[in-house]
């Protein structure tokens, strides 16, 4: 994270870092099915997501998902706290123009390892919105595909893909890595298409000849 | 707290293989020889560069033996620097052998090449520059180049042609490649032939190769074919058939696992009891009135429910289909969206056909993306 990124971050974590059990103006009903200590703590965390212009759905449905499968209040908290922080940095890094689903997909590709630059850049990149090719840099780098080679091939593509297109390209890296091809090799064949072609001094060799 | 540092992954991937074969081999002048060999190879990569390194040691029946070195190195421009579609590649080759200790070559090339990329076919135009010497003053090396190739599920066919000048030699090849996956098998072959030739020698060549693989850092090798000079390398023109083992080194592990196993046994025959370690596969279907719909192979399971971040995490049953799938209509936002599947009252796992990480409470989570 660059140091700017740094710095306009840092009152939202604050408030998210300091924000604990006190009363809440406007308790989602859905949060009733939380515990009474857990409840007030994510309401809390959901108002300092408000004031800060954050998405509050995405925290409300973590909590939720914590929910559903029985999590300790504890690790409902903390992990609804990291989510609205990664919402913070990807709204510093896409800009306060993004919309809510562009920031959940943002914070997706931030807890996968891409760097805030990278979502800048990609914002500068792309007119249309950005929710798919996060979705497909996060989803590349879960694959196994290094940071840098999947932010490489989504930011070639975005200019001008359309996100079928960028779907398609997702495949066929899951394909070929399927198949056995190292991440960073099937992330490149499938961006140029080429894998034949690539390393043009060291292809002409057949497996077996003396 | 997991810092996003630390899941961080690296920039650059290396990969290494190790073969180790056995081939007869019959060099053109020379009596056919069975021979045993070892082949190392490294490939470093990261985005826009490539460096391969291998190396080829052969030890002959006769007790002699041959070396062979490579190193190789392709740099990438960015897709930023040319229009949409094209790419520049600029390679070095530099490489060596010697065999039986009286006969040894080098050459040092450089090679350029623009390349028009689409999304299932493109083309390229190269030249190649540089020096090649066998025991003599170096002589001076020049190629032109096109290429084209295709490339439509899992079969890439390419088609080149070139005209190469090594000192006063000089001959064109022209050929094709096709190279096929399909489960654990990969098959390349390749048909060419020397046309044109002033010193290079004529002639129609072809290989053939498959390669097997046996696990994630195993796999069987035969190849066959007959291969001409290269003035540039210095290989000398001949027949061939081998059978080997590669050894690789271990693949990026992956932090998430897309689309694991279909359901296990236990669950097809509907014996898991609520087991719910086995998943079941979910496709994401368009439906009418722009809603999704959510598609589950189980066919022995007796109840499906899915929870999601568009149903508020609140299980909802799938209804059973003919076809043995389970299935649910719903209006899903465009975004990425987090969904598990509980199959007979069993714990919440990720689907299969969606990509599975961490959920944060000690589980998996699955995540597709909806445009």
């Amino acid at each position: 994270m660059t140091p700017t990124h740094t710095r306009a971050a840092l009152p939202v974590l604050a408030a998210l870092l300091l924000a604990g059990p006190t009363a809440a103006q406007q308790t989602d009903a859905r949060l009733e099915r939380l515990d009474a200590a857990t409840r007030s703590t994510v309401a809390a965390l959901v108002d300092s997501a408000r004031s800060a212009l954050l998405p509050t759905e995405p925290l409300v449905q973590r909590a939720l998902e914590g929910a559903t499968k029985r999590a300790s209040g504890e690790a409902i908290v903390a992990a609804v706290r990291r989510l609205a922080v990664d919402l913070g940095h990807a709204r510093d890094a896409l800009g306060s123009t993004a919309s809510p689903a562009e920031l959940t997909a943002g914070a997706a590709a931030l807890r996968a390892g891409a760097s805030p630059t990278i979502l800048a850049e990609l914002r500068h990149a792309r007119r249309e919105p950005l929710t798919v090719p996060l979705a497909v840099l996060a989803d590349l780098v879960a694959s196994g595909v290094p940071v840098d080679s999947a932010a490489a091939a989504v930011l070639g593509l975005a200019a001008r893909a359309r996100d079928a297109d960028l779907v398609e390209f997702r495949r066929a890296v899951e394909r070929d890595i399927a198949l056995g091809a190292p991440p960073a090799a099937a992330t490149a064949a499938a961006a140029t298409a080429a894998d034949v072609f690539v390393n043009a001094g060291a292809r002409q060799q057949r497996p077996g000849r003396p | 707290m997991t810092s996003l540092f630390v899941v961080r992954a690296l920039a650059a991937q290396t990969t290494g293989t190790v073969d180790l074969g056995i081939s007869t081999v019959r060099y053109d002048g020379f009596l056919p020889s069975a021979a045993g060999s070892l082949s190392p190879a490294l490939t470093w990569e990261r985005p826009g560069a490539v460096v391969t390194t291998r190396g080829t040691y052969l030890r002959f029946e006769s007790g002699r033996r041959s070396l062979q070195g490579l190193i190789a190195a392709s740099l990438f421009t960015p897709p930023s620097l040319l229009p949409h579609r094209w790419r520049g590649e600029l390679s070095l080759s530099v490489g060596g052998s010697d065999y039986a200790d009286f006969a040894s070559f080098w050459h040092a090339t450089g090679e350029a090449r623009l390349h028009y990329v689409g999304t299932d076919r493109g083309a390229w135009i190269g030249g190649t520059g540089g020096r090649t010497s066998y025991g003599s003053a170096p002589r001076p090396v020049a190629v032109a180049g096109v290429g084209l190739w295709a490339r439509r599920a899992q079969v890439t066919v390419t088609a080149s042609a070139t005209r190469s000048f090594v000192g006063d030699t000089a001959y064109s090849d022209v050929g094709a490649t096709i190279h096929a996956t399909r489960g654990r098998f990969a098959v390349d072959g390749s048909l060419a032939a020397r046309l044109s030739s002033r010193g290079g020698g004529h002639g129609v060549y072809g290989e053939a190769s498959t390669t097997y693989t046996l696990g994630e850092r195993t796999a069987l090798l035969v190849s066959s074919g007959r291969y001409p000079t290269d003035p540039v390398s210095g290989s000398v023109a001949g027949r061939y058939l081998s059978v080997g083992l590669r050894l690789r080194t271990p693949l990026p592990r992956p932090r998430a696992i897309r689309d694991p196993p279909l359901p296990s046994r236990s669950l097809v025959s509907g014996d898991g009891g609520g087991s719910a370690d086995v998943t079941a596969r979910l496709e994401v279907k368009p439906a009418p009135d722009g809603a999704v719909r959510l598609v589950v192979y189980a066919p022995a399971a007796a109840t499906v429910e899915l929870a999601a971040d568009f149903t508020d995490w609140q299980p909802v049953a799938l209804q059973p289909t003919r076809e043995g799938a389970w299935e649910s209509v719903q209006h899903i936002p465009g975004g990425v969206h987090r969904v598990n599947l509980r199959i007979d009252g069993g714990r919440w796992t990720a689907p299969a056909g969606t990509t599975r990480a961490s959920d944060e409470f000690g589980g998996e989570v699955g995540i597709v993306a909806v445009p």
